[in-house]
């Protein structure tokens, strides 16, 4: 297949993802029930899409495109009520979280659809181990170049979108120590990571010739990048980040996103090198592993901070933009966040420590989805 | 003559001890071999060693060595009725109440079908209406068990647990509403008519909500997914069947009760290992064998013909029943059909209402237990297979995937 022209969208909107677990009520396990949630909401009129995921307990919601933060939020809580509603009759529960605590790997069933089903015989465990849920946040590009331009110097922000989000402490049944262990999984695909550092579409273009041309890939959705370009929405997509444990998180995610992004194309404060993928890995896996307390490396000045610093002063230094977004509300909670320490593994280690079992945690995650 | 009792008799003597664990042996070998060679729930498998070492084949026990084991019985019953109870969550049928809708429609259905068919056939009024009663309610021990088999998991799963549930209470109180009626046409005493099925009734409720408070304290003190959890709860299961016993209360409406206000009252997740460790699942393989035991030759060459036909109109109903509310409460036409095929298992509990009626009316007892008896004895058979072809219909089966 070859690689879609670049879509017209209008500069700095977004679209919000969000991939959820689906967990049964009597002891808050996985369970399949994505097809009756899918059922039942297929019949309300609903503003984004709600699609099926590689696994039959998981489900993704999906907003459709948005202007701002308060708009995204609207989107987000709309379908999650309905998400909601639906399951309540279904005596299922829906929740946040960037991994289930205690569900087994093994248990899972793949959902029937050709593209999961290839998927599942070509990775064979993985594509089970891929039980996990994440948020993918797509900015609106005016042109591809621009979209390279915007996906290179994003990506020195990459660690703090994963130390704010991060959801996934625990992992089949036990702590891991990591604040986002869901990464660690995607990692395990041979087309993770980041995006080759091209500069112009055409780059692009050639790139994705030789790759499909070996035959290791056909289609963009087979690479399975930090970042990507998504030609066919004329957008980028931010896809680091857990499921956060409510919708105003994640659209909260999506305000900061939005405003680095705006940032970056309205100032064009630094141009991207390629150097600055030196330290890319090690900033990353610091956030992953210690969260806000990681360590920072700046590409330029090779100065070293924590990540709770560079987010701070990343968002005082884009505050004019995120007040012109109407985002700042949205920037300054998240500011505390990072001052606090608190993100959502911190409150989940929080409710684990006071309830002692992941079952109870699992159902607390179900309550606060709700609220 | 001390020697006598110092060495032992020649030839050796048989004692019931050994007769109860070469059964149980047997069971635990025909269980696997039918799922080995049938690919068939071991269940099945118990039933049929019952079926076999029962009066009908070998004849190695009779309906009287049932009455050293009935404890073991009805404790294997109230642990899997107070796990369903656990199960059942009152709240959801307030979120959809269709859900209550099919389970009203499937028992009511079945109820209907069952006591037209019995009147058809010829038999009384109370005969064809207690049938009915006791066909409305599906086997919880067959049900759970080979949910656990199967690994299944999903809607029609968890509906298959909470219907289940429903209809045993059902069951019961239809049962014991009949057995109240012929107080009053038997005796002609219409204030116990009223009376006693209203005791029965009110004093199931209120040691059902003395069971749940226990738990509730028990629950504080010891963690019940550990062994000395199961031992406490075990404790606490039989010290409220000795309870029930000693008030001539139902065994099998408590322990239901009290998991559903557990629930109800405590929405936390409940844990503890399925049908609490390997000692209840001991108790649930003497269960099935033992029910098997219980069908003489007389018994089913008195119903079998009836049984048959009943045992078809209580499957047709139960499935009609489900699939005519199924996609309304949020299901698709196919997991409907799925789930009203596998409510068919029936088992230990009909056998005990059928029991509690012999103890009290010997002659009724003995016109109504070859057809049950024998209903059962089939659907003890073929139940578990259609449990097991419900949940594979439905894609919840996770047995295959390993």
């Amino acid at each position: 297949m070859a690689l879609a022209q670049f879509a017209e969208s209008r500069s700095l909107t977004l679209g919000v993802e969000l991939e959820l677990q689906i967990v049964n009520t009597h002891d808050y396990d996985l369970v399949g029930s994505a097809e009756d949630l899918l059922r039942a909401l297929a019949k309300r009129k609903l503003p984004g899409d709600v699609k099926p995921e590689m696994t039959v307990s998981m489900i993704e919601m999906a907003t459709g495109v948005c202007d701002n933060y308060h708009d995204a939020l609207e989107q987000l809580g709309t379908i999650r009520d309905a998400m909601v509603d639906a399951a309540r009759r279904l005596n299922v529960g829906v929740c946040g979280g960037g991994t289930h605590g205690f569900q087994h790997w093994d248990d899972r069933k793949i959902f029937d659809k050709p593209r999961f089903n290839f998927l599942s015989e070509l990775y064979g465990y993985l594509a089970k181990q891929f039980t996990v849920f994440g948020q993918h946040v797509h900015i609106g590009c005016p042109g591809p170049d621009v979209a390279l331009y915007l996906l290179h110097s994003l990506s020195r922000y990459v660690p703090h979108f994963i130390a704010l989000s991060a959801s996934s402490p625990f992992v089949q049944g036990s702590d891991t120590g990591y604040q986002s262990a869901r990464l660690n999984s995607v990692f395990a695909f041979p087309l993770s990571g980041r995006a080759p550092y091209v500069e112009s579409w055409a780059e692009f273009e050639r790139y994705f010739d030789k790759m499909t041309a070996t035959g290791v890939v056909k289609s963009m959705k087979d690479f399975y990048w930090d970042i990507r370009p998504k030609p066919e929405f004329g957008t980028i997509e931010v896809r680091v980040m857990d499921t956060p444990l409510t919708v105003r998180r994640a659209a909260e995610l999506a305000a900061y996103i939005q405003s680095v992004a705006r940032w970056l194309m309205v100032e064009r404060p630094m141009r991207p090198v390629e150097d600055d993928y030196l330290v890319y890995t090690f900033n990353r896996f610091q956030a992953l592993r210690f969260g806000m307390a990681g360590i920072f490396v700046d590409p330029r000045t090779h100065e070293h901070r924590t990540l709770a610093e560079d987010i701070v002063a990343t968002i005082d230094r884009v505050e004019q933009h995120s007040i012109e977004l109407v985002a700042d509300e949205p920037c300054r909670s998240l500011r505390e966040i990072a001052q606090s320490g608190m993100n959502d593994a911190a409150v989940l280690r929080a409710e684990f420590a006071d309830a002692r079992s992941l079952n109870e945690v699992v159902r607390r995650q179900c309550l606060r989805w709700a609220q | 003559m001390v020697e006598s009792l110092l060495w032992p008799a020649w030839p050796l003597q048989g004692n019931e001890l050994m007769q109860l664990a070469v059964a149980l042996l047997l069971a635990a070998v025909c269980g696997e071999a039918v799922a080995r060679l049938l690919r068939f729930p071991r269940v099945t498998g118990y039933s049929l060693a019952g079926l076999l070492m029962g009066p009908t084949l070998l004849g190695w026990f009779g309906p009287a060595d049932l009455d050293h084991v009935r404890i073991a019985i009805d404790l294997a019953l109230a642990l899997l009725l107070f796990e369903l109870g656990v199960r059942l969550d009152i709240r959801w049928f307030r979120a959809n109440p269709w859900v209550l809708g099919s389970s009203l429609a499937e028992s009511s259905i079945t109820f209907v079908v069952t006591y037209l068919l019995m009147r058809g056939m010829g038999y009384p009024n109370g005969l064809a209406a207690t049938v009915g009663a006791i066909a409305i309610g599906t086997s919880p021990s067959v049900v759970m068990r080979v949910a656990a088999e199967q690994r299944a998991e999903g809607q029609v799963t968890q509906r298959l647990f909470v219907l289940c549930a429903l209809n045993i209470a059902y069951s019961v109180v239809l049962s014991k509403l009949i057995v109240g009626g012929m107080h009053g046409v038997f005796r002609g005493d219409w204030t116990l008519a009223v009376l006693h099925p209203l005791y029965l009734l009110l004093g199931s409720l209120v040691i059902g909500g003395l069971l749940a408070l226990a738990f509730r304290l028990v629950r504080r003190l010891f963690n019940l997914s550990d062994e000395q959890g199961v031992v406490v709860l075990f404790g606490l299961l039989l010290l409220t069947l000795a309870l029930l016993d000693m008030l001539k209360l139902p065994g099998m409406l408590a322990p239901l009760i009290a998991g559903a206000i557990v629930k109800f009252f405590d929405p936390r997740p409940h844990l503890w290992p399925r049908h609490f460790g390997t000692a209840g699942g001991v108790l649930v393989i003497a269960l099935f064998m033992l029910t098997g035991m219980s069908l003489t030759p007389e018994q089913m060459a008195a119903g079998g013909t009836a049984a048959l036909a009943l045992v078809i109109a209580r499957v047709a109903g139960k499935a009609g029943g489900v699939m005519l509310l199924g996609p309304v409460s949020g299901i698709s036409l196919r997991q409907a059909a799925a789930l009203g095929i596998a409510l068919a298992p029936m088992s230990g509990v009909a056998f005990l209402l059928t029991e509690d009626i012999r103890t009290i009316y010997p002659f009724f007892g003995s016109q109504l237990a070859p057809i049950v008896l024998s209903m059962v004895a089939v659907l003890q058979l073929l139940g578990p297979i259609a449990v097991q072809w419900g949940l594979r219909y439905a894609g919840e089966s996770r047995a295959g995937d390993k």
